[in-house]
């Protein structure tokens, strides 16, 4: 594999905790059967249109949520630096705030919310391992998304491997951008499933909506792909259909023939949904695409066919 | 009788005691008006007399603190208005102020249902006379509720379309679109042994115009009250006497009922209904609504007139009928009735008054006991004749004792009967036979006719004679005793012998695929006779039990009384009828054996599940015996248990286990221990002193716990004794020797059902609200008593003024507490302790037949009813919103499933021994296979079910089905909910309970 990207560049004895946004249970769209996943904080792209937005950064943030606040304002007397205020438009001034997650602390009703939690492998493993049952009944899992989970391949590592060992099907969701050496030996191993992320096959548009070019994650994908094709693991090449952005039907082309010349058979579209802007607006992130029309409804069921058959036509099956 | 013992000193409100009011004075003129109105109009005074004379009563009218008093008596055809309510006065209402004297005045008849139950006023004293005097008043006054009901409707409507003007026929019609995938599966189960696909994914309801017919009849025809079984049963009490016979002898009670059950069943219409491949009704109407004038028969005698213009379960009442009853009927039985042969003989008891005060527990037998499951088996297999032949052979062995003697001749009376009726039907079926013009049909009667003349009588032969001898019995049983809660059991297991005997008869692949379908379309005819009778309900039970129908339950799969597969060919023809069904009633519940039954079979159950959005409940074998382990059942007799009812387990054939004796509010002990005994809707203090939290009596958090279980053995104990008391009235009123000869041991013993002649004796309650307890104690437990985040006295202030000043409070509640299903140990241990304590204090009591008193965790529909009788919870939950279902775990508990499913199957089956309802409401995803969505609600209820879940059902609705329902309901006529244990028609639901679903927590498949 080719040079390691910009921001994984750490030894495993210098790699920072992960900190964790939430463990889902029960979910159905992340994987085969009923899963549990792992959404790691912390991600080396920065796609415009994230719809996990609250994981870009591996720090731990402060999320408001104006919906569940009270207005007691408890929390006014907790904070020390004054960051707190009504009369802002996201209630926090995220120049003053320190990130103490004082007012988080007293909160009464959760509307303040430390978002991101630094938790032990062990921790994890037995809060998932309870739902076991129902990943052995219905053909399920783990799945470890994020966020990027292999901006932290050594804690992904032992996470995914405490998992494995008793007995649970893994699987990551991947941006494809990490150190390929470090990857195969701490990560891979310890994986059945891979879902990789493509998105925009133009190198300059890629840099210009995802933050970097996408040198390192096609290398990543082919390395990954000659091994599936070996039978070493699964892979499944994912894209998100952002309106105008990735599902445009020039990038769609070039990833079919893209696939097509590597000899790839199947791919899986993820329709566009307009879950994302709302979170945006919890954490205060600055996102002029998530105020845009077009964000805001779900893609048709009939645009998305389209896109498929454009993948069928260069003889891939569509998942 | 006396009238204020229920009032304490002190608790009267600020009305002036004992000085008169002004409204005191408009409540005379009225009763002045209304008496005036009587005696001088000649076609009104006529209706104060029946048959055997002028009906004569007196009804008072008062306020807690008297400022209002007077009565106004009927006596001898003439009506005056008193000053005092005299000590005689057969009813009296009792308001709690002069406001809610001066509301009722002007209130509809609907408002006047929900002041009821609000305990807005309460009445003391014979019920049937409070139902007589509303007949009187709806005389006068008809026309102008029939105004107010229809503007009340007119009202309602335009709201609803104004809130949702647009229908969304994408959502009804992707119910009717789940009808189109049909799964296959594979023959996999050792007793299916005629099916390929035992799925029988080749048919659906386009297959069968016959029972389609049926199913739209059954959504179009407006149910009627039928007078045939209170005439017959009438005239021949007038003739032969109640308490003594024609000669003046005492009469014994089984050989009274049985000599009139069996001239009911020998002169009662044999109807062959248009078309049916069934023969016989329970009514002589289409859909007829039946009374039963010993039980609760006079419970409609003031709506007689208004009943057909109600919102809510409307029925049609003849003039004619109207005019029966009125006149020859209820006045005949308004003192023979289970509840007022309770008052009389035991002066009100205390356990009464508070259960006709609504709010905290509601006894079944003040209607029926019903809730068992018959051995038809005996009866396929002997035929009426082979059973009267057993029971001749124990009348010549055992002579001495009368009353055995009595019992086993009242048995043959109505074996007689029952043959009776068959032989009426066979002869009737010959005759529209040589009527019909029809080849096919005549054919078809002619059939019907040797069929009648085998069964009952005779051991039946084919599947046609069994699933008739069935339906003959089934009438048979609902013509003795009314028609809740009696369930059918299991009937796949009772049918596949005759089924197997059929298909051996046939060798050709075509033959017998046509026998396959005919078998299906005759059970489509079975399941659908059974909904040709409602239960009797007056206004109010629409907003206590709305949507219910009779609850006939039908239970499927699970294993033989030998331990084996039990699963068959008729198991998943029963499914397939379901399925294309889709009715509320018979309630369909499936028992799964995970050691031995199939995958395939319960991914069945799954897809049934789906396409009827509701049905079946599903039940695992290994907690349901767990369950029951504490009693000395024989493990052949707990393998064979079928669900009553709603869910509860009885022992087919052999076990009087009247498992709905009651339905009692949890809830209503909490608020009595934050109360001190106080129970707060009642303004009554009925329970023992406990402490008040302001005094700060409770220094830790099992002194707490403590007052709440002297509060609830409180009134566990009242409603047992009250049980008790309507007990030895049922055996004396309303013996069911017809019962008794198919459940073991009666003929042998010579002893009557209600007497304890069952091999098996217990009574099950449904105990209301526990996740709403569970919750509230352990946000006790943790803010009051070890976080000391909030002071007990301030969260009770909060709670007494339903949150209004507290939101922060109330936030930290819903959003920081682990409640049950939160996936935390101590919410199940919480549960546990709640469930362990009700348990054994209903286990303490002795019971009347022998055996022991049970208790569920399930809750029809009264988690609605009694949550809009309750005050704000420490659990957060506001003042008159719902209970969660059954034993649901509250929406806020957890936004994963999993957590609920994980939490509920580590309760303690042995404390619920009454079964549960546990509800999920799970929503497949747009365009997801069904393949994929059948695995997924397999793979919940498989691992529930390993983890030791007792009880499962699913309502496979959205949220915005449900609204669009609500609004459109023209588009929605079929569609099936689980309510708590049983199903309904939504659109059929008053708007609570409505409310109460669309706001269930809501789960993607």
């Amino acid at each position: 594999m080719t040079a390691p990207p910009p921001h994984g560049e750490r030894n495993a004895s210098e790699e920072a905790a992960p900190l964790i946004l939430d463990v889902k249970g029960n979910s159905l769209d992340d994987g085969p059967g009923i899963r549990s996943v792992v959404f790691f904080k912390g991600c080396p792209l920065t796609c415009v249109w994230c719809h996990n937005p609250e994981s870009k950064k591996a720090a731990a943030e402060l999320a408001y949520d104006a919906g569940a606040c009270t207005g007691c304002e408890t929390c006014l007397t907790a904070c020390e630096k004054g960051a707190l205020d009504r009369n802002l438009p996201g209630y926090v001034d995220r120049q003053a705030c320190d990130r103490c997650f004082a007012c988080a602390a007293v909160c009464p009703s959760g509307a303040l919310e430390r978002v991101g939690l630094e938790r032990s492998v062990d921790e994890i493993t037995a809060s998932i391992l309870k739902d076991k049952p129902f990943f052995d009944t219905s053909g399920g899992g783990v799945t470890f998304s994020g966020g990027e989970p292999t901006l932290f391949p050594s804690f992904l590592g032992r996470l995914a491997e405490s998992i494995k060992r008793a007995g649970v099907h893994t699987l990551l969701e991947t941006c494809g951008f990490f150190d390929g050496e470090r990857f195969a030996a701490l990560v891979l191993p310890h994986l059945d499933t891979i879902y990789f992320d493509l998105k925009l096959f133009d190198r300059a548009a890629h840099r210009r909506f995802c933050g970097l070019p996408n040198d390192v994650l096609i290398d990543n994908f082919l390395t990954l792909a000659d091994l599936a094709h070996r039978g070493a693991i699964e892979l499944l090449p994912r894209i998100p259909l952002v309106p105008e952005i990735t599902a445009t039907e020039a990038n769609i082309a070039a990833w079919a023939e893209f696939l097509a010349r590597h000899h790839w058979g199947e791919v899986k579209l993820l329709a566009y949904n307009p879950l994302w802007p709302e979170k945006v607006a919890k954490i205060g992130e600055d996102n002029s695409l998530a105020g845009q029309d077009g964000m805001q409804t779900w893609m048709p069921a009939e645009e998305v066919a389209r896109l498929e058959d454009v993948f069928h036509r260069a003889g891939i099956a569509t998942l | 009788m006396v009238f204020f013992q229920t009032t304490p000193a002190g608790e009267a409100s600020s009305d002036r005691a004992h000085g008169k009011s002004a409204i005191q004075w408009v409540v005379k003129l009225l009763l002045r008006l209304m008496a005036a109105s009587f005696n001088y109009r000649p076609t009104l005074r006529k209706n104060l007399k029946s048959d055997q004379g002028w009906i004569n009563f007196t009804v008072g009218i008062c306020t807690r603190s008297r400022s209002v008093e007077a009565a106004i008596q009927f006596k001898q055809g003439r009506l005056s208005v008193l000053h005092t309510i005299p000590t005689d006065a057969e009813i009296v209402l009792v308001f709690k102020s002069d406001a809610a004297v001066r509301k009722f005045l002007t209130a509809t008849p609907t408002e006047q249902v929900h002041m009821i139950l609000q305990n807005d006023f309460y009445t003391v004293g014979n019920a049937s006379y409070l139902n007589l005097f509303v007949y009187c008043l709806s005389l006068l006054l008809n026309k102008k509720q029939i105004r107010m009901m229809q503007k009340e409707r007119r009202q309602d409507r335009k709201k609803l379309a104004r809130a949702a003007p647009e229908a969304k026929p994408h959502l009804s019609e992707e119910l009717q679109a789940r009808r189109e995938t049909r799964l296959t599966g594979a023959r996999v189960d050792p007793g299916v042994l005629f099916l390929e696909d035992p799925y029988l994914s080749a048919y659906g309801l386009e297959n069968f115009p016959r029972v389609a017919a049926f199913l739209d009849a059954h959504f179009e025809t407006r149910a009627e009250v039928c007078p045939e079984l209170p005439k017959l049963v009438t005239d021949w009490h007038k003739i032969h006497g109640y308490e003594t016979d024609a000669e003046g002898r005492p009469w014994h009670p089984v050989l009274r009922k049985a000599h009139c059950y069996k001239h009911t069943m020998e002169n009662r219409h044999p109807i062959i209904h248009a078309n049916d491949l069934i023969a016989g009704t329970t009514t002589t109407k289409d859909i007829g609504v039946v009374v039963y004038p010993e039980g609760h028969g006079t419970m409609i005698w003031g709506e007689l007139l208004t009943v057909p213009h109600r919102s809510l379960n409307p029925y049609d009442v003849a003039a004619e009928t109207r005019q029966l009853l009125h006149h020859e009927v209820f006045p005949y039985w308004a003192n023979r009735n289970f509840k007022e042969w309770v008052r009389r003989k035991y002066d009100n008891p205390l356990g009464q008054q508070i259960d006709e005060r609504w709010a905290v527990y509601f006894n079944w037998k003040s209607v029926t006991i019903s809730h068992t499951i018959p051995d038809f088996p005996k009866i396929l297999r002997l035929g009426a004749k082979g059973i009267i032949a057993e029971i001749e052979a124990e009348l010549t062995a055992d002579v001495d004792d009368p009353d055995k003697t009595a019992t086993r001749r009242a048995m043959i009376l109505c074996l007689e009967g029952l043959m009776a009726y068959a032989a009426n039907l066979a002869r009737q079926a010959a005759a529209e036979a040589l009527e019909t013009e029809d080849p096919v049909r005549r054919e078809e009667l002619e059939h019907l006719a040797r069929v009648c003349e085998q069964v009952v009588a005779r051991p039946a032969r084919t599947l046609d004679e069994a699933v008739n001898a069935v339906w003959i019995t089934w009438v048979g049983l609902h013509m003795e005793s009314t028609n809740a809660g009696l369930s059918l059991g299991r009937l796949d297991q009772w049918l596949q012998p005759y089924f197997e005997a059929d298909m051996a008869c046939l060798d050709g692949l075509e033959d017998r695929e046509a026998y396959v379908k005919h078998a299906i379309e005759l059970i489509g005819c079975f399941m659908m006779r059974c909904t040709d009778h409602l239960p009797l309900t007056p206004d109010f039970a629409n907003y206590y039990f709305g949507g219910s129908s009779s609850d006939q339950a039908i239970t499927l799969g699970g294993v033989t009384p030998e331990g084996e597969d039990a699963v068959n060919d008729m198991t998943y023809i029963f499914l397939k009828v379901t399925e294309m069904l889709s009715i509320r009633d018979p309630n369909v519940n499936a028992r799964c054996h995970l050691g031995k039954n199939s995958d395939t079979y319960l991914k069945r159950l799954c897809e049934v599940n789906l396409t009827t959005a509701a049905t079946p409940s599903m039940h695992n074998d290994e907690t349901i015996w767990a369950s029951l382990a504490e009693f000395d059942y024989a493990t052949e007799d707990l393998r064979n248990w079928s669900a009553t009812g709603c869910v509860e387990p009885t022992l087919s054939g052999k076990h009087m286990g009247h498992t709905n004796f009651q339905m009692i509010s949890l809830v209503a002990a909490l608020e009595m221990a934050l109360n001190d005994g106080r129970h707060p809707l009642m303004d009554w203090k009925i329970g023992p002193d406990t402490g008040r939290v302001e005094d700060s009596t409770f220094q830790t958090f099992d002194q707490f716990f403590d007052a709440f279980e002297k509060q609830m053995g409180f009134l566990i104990k009242q409603s047992i004794a009250y049980n008790e008391m309507l007990a030895r009235a049922h055996q004396e009123i309303r013996p069911t020797p017809m019962l008794s000869t198919l459940i073991d041991d009666c003929i042998r013993d010579g002893q009557d059902v209600t007497r304890g002649g069952a091999r098996y004796n217990s009574s099950g309650a449904a105990c209301i609200g526990l996740a709403d307890v569970t919750d509230s104690l352990l946000v006790v437990k943790k803010l009051v008593f070890e976080e000391g985040k909030v002071s007990f006295a301030d969260l009770k202030q909060a709670i007494d003024t339903n949150f209004e000043n507290d939101p922060a409070l109330h936030a930290m509640i819903t959003r920081k507490i682990p409640f049950f299903g939160s996936g935390r140990t101590e919410a199940v241990a919480m549960a546990n302790r709640v469930t362990r304590f009700v348990h054994d204090s209903y286990g303490r009591h002795p019971h009347y037949r022998g055996g022991r008193y049970t208790a569920g965790f399930w809750s029809m529909s009264n988690h609605v009813a009694y949550g809009t009788l309750s005050g704000a919870l420490p659990s957060g939950r506001l003042k008159g919103k719902p209970f969660t279902p059954g034993l649901t775990p509250q929406p806020a508990a957890s936004n994963n499933l999993l957590d609920n499913l994980r939490d509920v199957a580590a309760l303690d089956p042995g404390n619920m021994n009454n079964n549960i309802a546990f509800n999920v409401k799970v929503v497949p995803g747009a365009g997801e296979p069904r393949d994929k969505t059948v695995n997924t609600m397999f793979s919940y209820v498989k691992t529930y079910f390993q983890l030791g879940g007792m009880q499962m059902q699913m309502n496979v609705v959205t949220s915005a089905m449900l609204r669009d329902a609500m609004a459109h309901p023209e588009n929605y006529r079929n569609l099936l909910v689980r309510i708590s244990g049983y199903n309904a028609y939504f659109v059929t639901l008053n708007r609570d309970m409505q409310l109460e679903l669309i706001e269930r927590a809501e789960y993607g498949l």
